[in-house]
């Protein structure tokens, strides 16, 4: 029984470690990956391994389905374009779905849900109606979220499309305003790069520094092994095709107030994934970054969490990153009296 | 200046009759759509052509039999808005 | 960690792993599938854990989550007396939300000849009831929850589970099966009074044959016996929605279905008893071409 998810990251990062798996590794290794929402990637990078016979149609199901959710995913994307054109402004792409629409390696195989794009903040109010005109709606009308969502996080509270059913995340910027980065939306704006469709991916240095703060800033590191896969996969295409790569990071991190992130990820990603990262970032893990590892590792053979104390732990530490102390007291208040 | 339209191509749409409605795959959705009469024939004379709605009004009274009246281009042009908020047609920008 | 106790279960294409907190369950699956083919090397397509809510829910008033490869959130947890069910559960939720191989149609189907009689309803409709009494008069029995159809071949897949009978049904089979192919009665679930029967030994055996898709019916318990024709447009209509990963197969899930639509001839069928629906049902199975 596998009782953390190393083989898993042993076998994205050199695909033939799962030559030596019995058929209970390779059982064990299928539900951590399924778990860690990996296998479209992981199916993807065992393309040329010989893998056993009842393995194949278990990894080509996992190619299909992220076929297909890159299809639906390109599609909704296209749906916010349509409803977005009369107000001629610049629609960012995020995360899964800019990967796929931008031909990053990071997608394939990915696995993504919601649209999350990116406007102008001055422009959320016409975003928003132009939505809501094209048939998304609110998820759930409760005005106190409503009036925490605008008043204290980086985007809208989550619409619904009322016919395909699919939810779109409006960001104005990639962190919650309350986060203590504040990274310069107006930049990434600027610096976004226009795709044939009409539609924007960030540049480069910041696609890759929205990856990273995503990986701290969101929740509890929970699906931070997928999202440092991400991390990888970007750096080494990014740093392959741009020889100044590293040098715009660098003036991007550092624009951004997200120094410190891009160090422990880079470290964290080197150690897990062997990421080539630029000697101005590398240097050996720290010991608070064993702790990380740990966490990110935190998965059994059955596909089980393991940890719950440490994962915990970064849970109520998550919620402090992003809220200062006063407006985490009277979050959970508000809760609590709906309770 | 009238609005333009322009249906999705073809080659990314499969078209499958059944009785009396027609099943449209939509290949760049992966949505099944299933639709009655005019549907099918307005996308067959939109072909890949970039049209108002009186044209198509127009070719569907030519080879559908059907009569050209105010109430036709009526029916056509509530389609279109269908079609377009389905993302089978397109608004296009005249110029 | 509470540590888990597991066995694997081969269910015509499908191989799952089934992991559990308690033994109890995994008894009582390895008791009802003694038929089915061993697994001889741990491979599977899916695993399915039964485990407590909370952990001290292991001991007491027991109550099993179902979870695994793919789950639901709001699944609700289900008495330990009932874990055979929330096993039986598990593995349906894996099919449903992870199997790509095929077309599942959330059907009963049986086969005489090399053909494959197919039936599909709401819950209630008999079609549960309909395929084990078939089964029990010279067809082979395929499966009472889900069909699968090859998209390349058009042809239907056995997927032989343990047959899930509900509230009347128990008593109507418990008259003409012997207790031997019985599981555990489970009262009071939340699809009411639920007691398993073990497929006959053919279906199990020939769980690798496939079979042409000949007929479909759905099937109407309760009103006077007649049969309807019914037009393609609300077959295509109603299989998407009997269907779990229609959506999910794209164009393959589109062509297969179609093709699956214009080629098997489909009846509305009312009836008010078994004997009534097997007249029909041999009626219009000696009028095929």
């Amino acid at each position: 029984m596998m009782r953390n998810a190393q083989p898993l990251v042993d076998a994205l990062r050199e695909p033939e470690t799962v030559l030596s798996l019995d058929g209970a590794g390779w059982t064990d290794l299928i539900s951590i990956a399924r778990a860690e929402s990996l296998i479209g990637s992981l199916a993807h990078r065992l393309a040329n391994v010989a893998v056993p016979e009842v393995i194949k149609p278990v990894l080509d199901d996992a190619i299909q389905a992220t076929d297909l959710a890159r299809l639906q995913a390109l599609w909704e994307a296209d749906c916010a374009r349509r409803a977005l054109v009369p107000l001629n402004c610049k629609t960012i792409l995020m995360k899964g779905t800019a990967y796929v629409a931008a031909d990053c390696d990071a997608g394939i195989g990915r696995s993504i849900g919601d649209l999350d794009i990116m406007v102008d903040r001055a422009q959320l109010p016409a975003v928003e109606k132009a939505l809501l005109d094209a048939g998304w709606e609110w998820v759930k009308p409760d005005p106190y979220d409503d009036e925490y969502y605008r008043e204290h996080m980086h985007e809208l509270p989550p619409l619904i499309h009322r016919e395909r059913d699919r939810m779109i995340d409006v960001h104005h910027t990639i962190l919650p305003l309350t986060a203590k980065p504040t990274p310069n939306a107006q930049a990434m704006l600027d610096a976004a790069i226009k795709l044939d469709s009409g539609l924007y991916v960030m540049a480069p240095a910041d696609m890759l520094l929205h990856s990273i703060a995503h990986l701290f800033a969101d929740g509890d590191l929970a699906g931070g092994l997928r999202n440092l896969w991400d991390i990888d996969r970007l750096v080494r295409q990014f740093s392959q095709a741009d020889g100044e790569f590293w040098m715009e990071l660098g003036k991007r991190a550092k624009l951004h107030g997200l120094e410190r992130h891009i160090a422990r990820a880079l470290r964290l990603a080197a150690q897990l994934y062997d990421t080539p990262v630029d000697k101005a970032y590398g240097g050996p893990a720290i010991f608070a970054d064993n702790i990380y590892i740990r966490r990110l590792l935190a998965r059994d053979g059955w596909g089980r969490e393991t940890r719950k104390f440490t994962r915990q732990a970064f849970y109520i530490r998550s919620h402090w990153l992003r809220m200062p102390p006063l407006m985490l007291a009277g979050h959970l208040w508000t809760k609590w009296r709906n309770t | 200046m009238s609005q333009l339209y322009r249906a999705a191509t073809p080659n990314k749409l499969i078209q499958h009759p059944l009785d009396s409605m027609t099943l449209i795959f939509q290949k760049s959705s992966g949505i099944t759509h299933i639709v009655a009469d005019p549907v099918p024939a307005i996308l067959e004379v939109m072909a890949e052509d970039t049209v108002t709605a009186d044209a198509i009004t127009h070719r569907l009274s030519a080879g559908f039999d059907l009569e050209e009246s105010a109430d036709a281009a009526d029916i056509v042009l509530a389609r279109l808005v269908e079609l377009c908020s389905l993302g089978l047609v397109e608004q296009v920008d005249g110029g | 960690m509470n540590g888990l106790n597991h066995l694997f279960l081969t269910v015509g294409p499908a191989r799952f792993r089934l992991a559990s907190s308690w033994q109890e369950p995994l008894d009582q699956l390895a008791s009802l599938y003694k038929t089915y083919p061993a697994s001889y090397d741990d491979y599977a397509d899916f695993t399915v854990r039964l485990e407590p809510e909370k952990p001290w829910r292991r001991f007491v008033r027991p109550s099993v989550h179902i979870s695994g490869d793919y789950w639901l959130p709001d699944a609700a947890p289900l008495p330990l007396s009932q874990s055979l069910l929330a096993a039986e559960m598990g593995m349906n939720l894996q099919m449903a939300l992870g199997w790509r191989r095929h077309l599942l149609l959330h059907a009963s189907s049986v086969e005489k000849d090399g053909k494959a009689l197919l039936m599909t309803g709401l819950s209630g409709s008999g079609k549960s009831t309909l395929s084990a009494m078939l089964a029990e008069k010279g067809w082979r029995f395929m499966g009472d929850e889900f069909a699968l159809l090859n998209p390349d071949t058009g042809m239907v897949h056995s997927f032989p589970r343990l047959i899930s009978l509900k509230n009347e049904a128990i008593a109507a089979m418990q008259a003409i099966l012997p207790i031997n192919r019985f599981g555990p009665m489970m009262k009071g679930t939340p699809k009411g009074d639920i007691r398993h029967i073990i497929p006959p030994l053919n279906a199990v055996n020939r769980m690798k044959e496939t079979a042409k898709p000949a007929l479909l019916l759905f099937p109407r318990f309760g009103y006077d016996p007649v049969l309807r024709d019914m037009g393609k447009s609300e077959v295509f209509v109603r299989l998407t929605q009997a269907s779990t990963n229609y959506v999910a197969l794209g164009e393959t899930g589109f062509r297969a279905l179609t093709r699956f639509v214009d080629t098997v001839p489909t009846k509305a069928m009312d009836y008010q008893s078994g004997e009534q629906a097997e007249e029909m049902i041999d009626s219009l199975w000696s009028k095929l071409p």
